[in-house]
């Protein structure tokens, strides 16, 4: 089926990535144009929190705190590309649940999400 | 049923917004499926954690650093991200030093005992700005 989605996205993940963007230029530059010079948007705080949350963990970088940041934005853009490639095929201009957990089955990437999906939250629940 | 922790979930409104510029204009998204991305979002932060923190452990450090968390990208199988994000990294980096130099200037003109004060208000800015933030999404958070 849609087995090329994974590398189709990706080209396109790649190829926008490779626009220059100024430093610290705003989210507006245009929506084909996600900058990977950006600064990240998801809030630091959170995203030192979840690495917290692993008990292996001592100390890590506000850097490192960083490019975790910008990775996972990476990854929402992504995983929301891959998904939507479902959604066209279903010629919808929504993208729902079962385009994200198509999305997860077919692309080798994101199979570290398939127990997630099936068990909820028992990441979480290691952690607790 | 297991208690949501809402702490380790990310900002509704950011995610949504990266979604948005992700996708082309028109398009939306349903709750079910911004909400099921959101959660894929602190999974995927989570294992990169675990990830980065082996090679943290290889190398001896007790300190997760940027190195690692690109090496985890790598082995995770997102090596198209490593160069986008080594070019945010060179950013964040001359961000970083420009405040410092900003603050040393600043500090220049102003007394000795001052100078401390603003080194460690530099430290309390950053950690405000992240509180305030933190707050402002709680909000969206809570719907």
């Amino acid at each position: 089926m849609a087995a090329a989605a994974g590398p189709v996205a990706a080209a396109a993940v790649a190829a926008a990535g490779a626009e220059p963007a100024g430093p610290g230029e705003e989210a507006g530059a245009g929506p084909q144009c996600p900058g990977p010079a950006r600064l990240a948007r998801l809030p630091l705080a959170r995203v030192k929190a979840l690495v917290k949350a692993d008990p292996d963990v001592t100390l890590a970088s506000q850097e490192a705190v960083f490019v975790l940041a910008r990775a996972t934005e990476l990854f929402v853009e992504t995983i929301a590309k891959d998904a939507y490639v479902y959604a066209q095929q279903g010629k919808r201009k929504t993208l729902q649940r079962k385009d994200l957990d198509n999305a997860i089955e077919a692309i080798d990437e994101f199979a570290f999400l398939e127990g997630e999906f099936l068990l909820g939250f028992s990441w979480f629940q290691y952690f607790q | 049923m297991a208690e949501r922790p809402e702490d380790l979930n990310l900002p509704n409104a950011v995610i949504t917004r990266i979604i948005k510029e992700a996708l082309p204009d028109g398009v939306n998204i349903s709750k079910e499926a911004r909400s099921a991305i959101s959660r894929a979002a602190s999974v995927f932060v989570l294992y990169a954690t675990s990830c980065a923190n082996n090679f943290a452990m290889k190398g001896k450090r007790k300190t997760l650093n940027a190195g690692d968390v690109l090496s985890a990208m790598e082995e995770m199988e997102f090596q198209r991200f490593v160069a986008p994000l080594k070019e945010s990294l060179e950013v964040y980096r001359r961000e970083q030093k420009g405040k410092k130099e900003a603050r040393k200037d600043k500090d220049k003109k102003t007394d000795s005992e001052e100078q401390d004060k603003s080194r460690e208000e530099e430290n309390d800015d950053d950690d405000e700005r992240m509180e305030e933030e933190e707050q402002n999404e709680e909000e969206e958070v809570d719907n």
